[in-house]
């Protein structure tokens, strides 16, 4: 199994896509009733002054249906994940989750993802993991890994078949 | 009492952040906390939110059905496990539909989610398991007042909704334990900025400049250094300082320790065995021990 299947399969993926669909919808509602676009959210965001991130504008063009132009743009990867705006707002409206699932959005759409986020799924599938052990440099130039450390040995899936097909079931689901 | 934790280690402290990893298991046991090592855990999910959030919840249900199968309680040190395994369980436990349907894909590997368990973190593990009482106790070195600033990780502090081991605006603990150390904890304005490591995926300078900002306060404000409890704020204060200081144009020469490895030298405990030959920045400046 491969990314692929993951993020673009032709029949899931849109049954994926009818679910973030039907999320993002549900947001709009709530936040069409919630969000007075006091901008509290912005004024705390870790991305704001560094990305130009404003949450607060996330939230008002959902609000007026644009979620394809979301979809599309860059802005939305620049999220830190922060949590700062779903904690803040006095309306519990949460930016970072419409992020989120804007994001989903975007990987279900075909887009493609960025970064190094397609090395760490590719990574999960085939060991469970992000990434595997890694060889780490001392103070003094040493390299060594953990089995040399005294620690023991990593604990990850045992049946890497039977956890794929845990996965494949995310990829493949009826809703 | 002694406590007992499956130990989650999630990705990165196992397969490179060895000196969080060395350092807990030196000083907890000694706090009478018994850490059982599981076979079979994978990644908690949260790296992959923003790729597809069922994914989260399924691998984070995973794990903690595993803990749930050897009847343990989990303790995730870090601050993204920590929030995965904890959202997933108020996800679980809020929404019965989507706990049949998760527990359905964890057939595939005889997995079952029932019940919730006990998810601590190291912050909480120390503070309000161990307590500031039998810390202290066991501090054989104190810290000689040493000016040290707390940095908590957005992770274990927000959303305060579903629970987190401290404040959301206001945490103290650290700094409690801090203390307990003979270390003098200093608040200072940057206290809860990011580390930016959330960015590291698809925006490494942007991660980095953040990383640089923060310590680059902490050095402007004449603090000693910085305890950190999260693997992935530490690959960035620590493993990362130079190139972080690169983003900022400037030298940053900040002594960045987990706080579990600042604990167990407090405890007597040797520097080697606490790792601290794997940190990067230049922790001989505190003069601790047998750190060089
Ligand atoms: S999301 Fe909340 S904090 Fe942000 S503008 Fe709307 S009401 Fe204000
Ligand atoms: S979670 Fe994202 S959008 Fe919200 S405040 Fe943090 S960086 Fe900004």
């Amino acid at each position: 199994m491969s990314i692929i299947d993951l993020t673009s399969m032709g029949e899931p993926q849109s049954d994926l896509r009818k679910e973030l669909n039907d999320r993002l919808t549900k947001l709009q509602d709530e936040i069409s009733d919630y969000c007075f676009q006091c901008a509290k959210c912005t004024s705390g965001c870790e991305s704001h002054k560094l990305l130009e991130l404003e949450p607060h504008k996330i939230v008002a063009l959902l609000k007026r249906g644009l979620i394809n132009e979301l979809v599309n743009s860059d802005v939305i990867w620049t999220c830190m994940t922060c949590l700062k705006c779903r904690e803040r707002c006095p309306q519990r409206v949460a930016p970072v989750e419409i992020l989120f699932a804007l994001k989903n959005m975007a990987v279900a759409s075909g887009k493609q993802i960025p970064g190094k986020y397609t090395g760490m799924l590719q990574s999960i599938l085939s060991m469970g993991l992000i990434q595997d052990i890694q060889q780490t440099t001392t103070r003094t130039n040493k390299t060594l890994k953990r089995d040399e450390l005294g620690l023991p040995p990593l604990s990850k899936p045992i049946d890497v078949v039977k956890f794929q097909a845990g996965i494949m079931k995310i990829a493949m689901e009826k809703v | 009492m002694k406590k007992k934790y499956a130990l989650f280690p999630g990705c990165l402290m196992p397969t490179e952040q060895y000196a969080y990893e060395l350092s807990i298991r030196e000083t907890l046991p000694l706090l009478d906390v018994e850490l059982v090592d599981v076979e079979g855990f994978s990644c908690c999910g949260e790296p992959m939110k923003s790729v597809n959030q069922l994914l989260t919840v399924y691998l984070s249900a995973r794990n903690l059905a595993i803990a749930e199968k050897h009847h343990l309680d989990v303790f995730a040190p870090c601050a993204m496990c920590h929030l995965a395994l904890s959202e997933c369980q108020h996800i679980l436990e809020e929404n019965p539909a989507m706990k049949e349907r998760i527990n359905g894909m964890l057939a595939a590997e005889g997995l079952n989610y029932t019940v919730k368990r006990q998810v601590v973190h190291t912050v909480d593990l120390l503070y309000d398991q161990v307590g500031i009482e039998k810390i202290k106790e066991h501090v054989k070195k104190p810290l000689n007042g040493l000016k040290i600033a707390a940095h908590y990780g957005c992770h274990i502090l927000r959303p305060s909704e579903i629970g987190r081991p401290d404040d959301s605006e206001n945490p103290q603990k650290i700094e409690a334990i801090l203390k307990a150390l003979g270390a003098e904890p200093v608040d200072y304005p940057q206290k809860l900025d990011c580390c930016g490591a959330p960015l590291l995926a698809n925006l490494p300078e942007s991660a980095l400049t953040k990383t640089g900002q923060k310590l680059q306060a902490i050095q402007e404000q004449g603090i000693q250094g910085m305890v950190d409890v999260c693997p992935w704020c530490h690959k960035m204060f620590d493993s990362r300082q130079t190139k972080a200081g690169e983003t900022v144009a400037a030298k940053l020469d900040v002594p960045v320790l987990y706080l579990t490895q600042l604990l167990g030298l407090a405890m007597g405990i040797s520097g080697e065995k606490l790792g601290l030959e794997l940190n990067l920045s230049p922790v001989e400046k505190l003069q601790l021990g047998d750190v060089k």
